[in-house]
């Protein structure tokens, strides 16, 4: 039965009741602070542990106002809660409160109010519990010091572990480009004079130097786009992707684009890392379809409906479409190219894993990390879906234009 | 074609390369080199065992970041800071890409600033054409060599 409905009799100063005893002895014995408190304020009864609690001998606090201990903060609350719980706005209070002890310090309580009233409803005084919580409240802030100060370990050895990678990368440079130099300087000079195994010997080198080089760049990117402040803007990815495909028929005439791009793309985010994050997509779309279509010419399979001749290479078709989900927009761009194992789509995104050798068409193992990298700072996780032979389908959500702009077709 | 060009590099590979990339530009100025930031200012301000240097500035001044003893941005400031040298331009030529040396050197005063290519092929000519630029085009401040002997 809830404390607030019992009528309870008039405070123990009046004459002893039945019943009386048992309720003083449970008062007494209580390690819960406990006040019997008129609607004034007035604490009539007290019990030891609220006096050990707050340092006072309970001569000392019997008769005194609430207020008179209460930490001045809280005074105001304390006052609009007394108010609410004898106009019955409030039926209970279960809060915080500070009072303050007899030495000046903090006493962090729970209190727990409830009104007694007589038959006509008419509140006659409170009965307060009062959990000392000044321990809980240490372990509490203590804990959650503990983790900021865990949360700055983890971002300060981060970010020392990027400036150790971009020095590194940086201080490789000078002597990569000694080797690179100097390994072409050398083809140059004295080509003719090299037996074919030195020929080879050398054109190791220069091929090593040259993979270094691609690996550096790359590093490079992928710190770039960790590091760079974003400049969010209204994005056109149509646009965006358009560009790329441009730049992939330039870079490669051998092989025919057949690249669709559905228009009215329109996300909010940093166009420069957008572009790169969909020249890494489209790059490895176009790569691994080549892959495909030179692998499959040279199993000397009959060619595909749409290739007019046995000789010229299938077209490269690649797919850039969006859909609208909520406030967000699921990019995806799709090839027909070589696929991957599903397996090992976990492994996909991160950096120096690949999936396919050298001869398969696998590059450093970088790009996807950076297309992850900024997937990630613009809140979107890209994804991949494969099937081995058919071809691969990356997403990812992107933020929309705030309200105002086209929505995209769906 | 009696401008100089005053190379700030400690690195003896890339002082090689630079060299490389000038003659295949055909490129004749004298390519003057200093090893370190502290030579490279006694050179310029004529004094220690360069004092007795003929009188005028280079052409122009490719300065590496990284120098031992004074590093560039120093070996920058300072030409900037003094009277006789501070028109003399500067390009920057270095390994490093990170933006806060890019934007300390364009605050001190920097004219160019060029991150130097790994590939041989990219980095002749891109040497190549910083020398054509500012040694056989540029008109450089007067003060300089050539103009100095045209001017006698």
């Amino acid at each position: 039965m809830p404390l607030h409905s019992m009528s309870l009799p008039l405070p123990p100063s009046n004459a002893p009741k039945a019943g009386d005893d048992r309720f003083r002895l449970a008062m007494t014995a209580s390690n819960i602070g406990m006040a019997i408190v008129s609607t004034d304020g007035i604490w009539l009864e007290v019990n030891p542990a609220l006096c050990a609690m707050l340092g006072y001998r309970v001569d000392e606090l019997r008769g005194r106002h609430y207020s008179e201990v209460t930490h001045p903060d809280d005074l105001a609350i304390s006052q609009h809660l007394v108010a609410a719980l004898v106009s019955g706005a409030l039926a209970s209070v279960d809060e915080h409160k500070r009072y303050v002890h007899r030495d000046g310090s903090d006493v962090w309580v729970q209190l727990n109010v409830a009104v007694m009233r007589d038959e006509d409803g008419t509140a006659q005084y409170f009965i307060s519990h009062m959990r000392d919580i000044r321990g809980e409240r240490e372990a509490g802030m203590a804990l959650s010091a503990r983790a900021e100060e865990r949360s700055a370990e983890l971002d300060a050895s981060h970010r020392q572990l990027q400036l150790f990678a971009d020095a590194v990368a940086h201080d490789l440079r000078a002597p990569l480009r000694s080797i690179e130099s100097f390994s072409a300087l050398l083809h140059e000079r004295a080509a003719e004079r090299l037996n074919e195994t030195d020929r080879d010997y050398l054109a190791r080198i220069r091929a090593a130097a040259s993979r270094m080089t691609g690996l550096l760049a790359a590093l490079t990117e992928l710190s770039h786009v960790t590091r760079t402040q974003m400049r969010i803007a209204p994005v056109d990815l149509s646009l965006l992707a358009d560009w790329v495909g441009a730049e992939l028929q330039d870079a490669d005439p051998h092989h025919r684009a057949q690249i669709s791009v559905q228009p009215g793309l329109q996300v909010e985010g940093d166009e420069r890392l957008l572009k790169l994050m969909l020249n890494q997509l489209m790059h490895n779309a176009w790569k691994f379809t080549c892959e495909r279509s030179a692998a499959r010419h040279a199993a000397g399979q009959a060619s595909a409906p749409s290739a007019p001749s046995a000789d010229e290479p299938e077209p490269v078709r690649i797919e850039v479409f969006g859909e609208r989900s909520g406030d967000r927009l699921v990019l995806s761009v799709r090839d027909q190219g070589t696929g991957f194992d599903m397996r090992y789509a976990h492994k996909l995104f991160e950096p120096f894993q690949r999936l396919h050798g050298p001869d398969q068409g696998g590059g450093h193992g970088l790009g996807l990390a950076i297309a992850w990298r900024i997937a990630e700072r613009h809140r979107g996780q890209l994804r991949a879906h494969s099937q081995p032979d058919l071809g691969s389908t990356f997403t990812v959500e992107l933020p929309v234009v705030s309200a105002g702009e086209d929505t995209p077709n769906a | 074609m009696h401008k100089e060009i005053l190379l700030v590099e400690d690195n003896p590979d890339d002082v090689e390369l630079t060299r490389l990339a000038f003659d295949e530009a055909k490129i004749a100025n004298r390519l003057v080199v200093m090893g370190d930031g502290a030579e490279a200012l006694d050179y310029l301000l004529r004094e220690g065992t360069h004092a007795d240097r003929a009188e005028g500035n280079p052409a122009v001044i490719l300065l590496d970041l990284k120098l031992p003893k004074v590093n560039g941005l120093e070996v920058l400031k300072a030409v900037r800071g003094t009277a006789g040298l501070k028109s003399i331009p500067v390009v920057m030529l270095t390994s490093s890409q990170t933006e806060s040396d890019v934007v300390q050197s364009y605050e001190l005063g920097v004219n160019a600033y060029v991150v130097k290519p790994v590939e041989f092929k990219q980095f002749v000519t891109a040497i190549a054409d910083l020398g054509v630029f500012w040694a056989v085009l540029n008109e450089p401040p007067p003060g300089s060599l050539r103009a100095a002997r045209r001017y006698e």
